[in-house]
């Protein structure tokens, strides 16, 4: 997903709706349909599939039923995987520049 | 709901070697694999850096040089080519600005990471469970 999908998918008053339905519970397709009135089921759907493609919601088979939760992790992933990153390889960085350095032809215990 | 904004990772660490040398482990590919991943890259502005990481869901970094001044600072942009398990960050949507500054016989470096994704949980998750709550309220009052 990226944000401007996530982003967009929030934008709508519907989909908004959706998502503090499943936000403690798995809920069937049937019953998010029966919670949006006024709405056809395959625009109902249309709006599931905006949602899970936005990576904020999961969706599974139960036999002939589709059951939505909320995907809290859809957001908080990228930077704490960047913070990560970033740590790992700095601290490599260091030793392997370090390591160079030391070893230079002419480089002197101490020297400034 | 707040505004997006954009998030900047900064970082900054001292190393005990010349500019020169920590220079060369940046724009040098076989140096470069010794601390991040496997590199071919072209060190001039305009030029391209792709890096393979070898953690995690080993994802594949593309950029391309924005600024190379010799022993003191790199600009390139940074994302990340579709690789299943890594945050979605396009190529070209995010800027990594490396300081280098002499500090004695070594160097100060410094990483200025922006233009990230807008993080709607901060890291313990509470900003998102807080957008959620927001989204109840105005679901009740609506």
């Amino acid at each position: 997903m990226t944000v401007d999908e996530a982003l967009r998918a929030l934008a709508d008053p519907t989909r908004r709706a959706i998502l503090v339905l499943v936000r403690e519970r798995e809920v069937a397709a049937g019953e998010i349909a029966a919670h949006v009135p006024g709405m056809s089921r395959p625009a109902v759907s249309q709006h599931l599939r905006i949602l899970v493609g936005a990576g904020l919601l999961d969706v599974r088979r139960d036999g002939n039923r589709r059951l939505y939760r909320l995907r809290p992790e859809g957001f908080a992933d990228a930077a704490a995987f960047l913070d990560t990153m970033w740590s790992g390889a700095l601290d490599r960085l260091k030793q392997v520049a370090e390591r160079e350095e030391r070893a230079r032809p002419g480089a002197k215990e101490g020297s400034a | 709901m707040t505004a997006a904004q954009d998030r900047t990772i900064e970082r900054s660490l001292r190393i005990q070697a010349r500019p020169e040398t920590v220079w060369r482990f940046f724009t040098d590919p076989e140096r470069l694999a010794r601390w991040w991943g496997t590199a071919e890259l072209d060190a001039r502005e305009g030029g391209s850096l792709r890096v393979s990481m070898h953690e995690g869901p080993r994802p594949v970094m593309r950029g391309e040089f924005v600024e190379l001044v010799p022993h003191e600072r790199i600009v390139f942009t940074f994302g990340w080519e579709d690789t299943p398990g890594a945050p979605d960050i396009p190529p070209g949507s995010s800027l990594v600005e490396i300081t280098l500054t002499a500090d004695g016989d070594g160097t100060v470096l410094a990483v200025r990471h922006s233009g990230l994704p807008p993080s709607l949980g901060d890291e313990t998750g509470a900003g998102w469970s807080h957008l959620l709550d927001v989204l109840a309220d105005a679901a009740r009052r609506a």
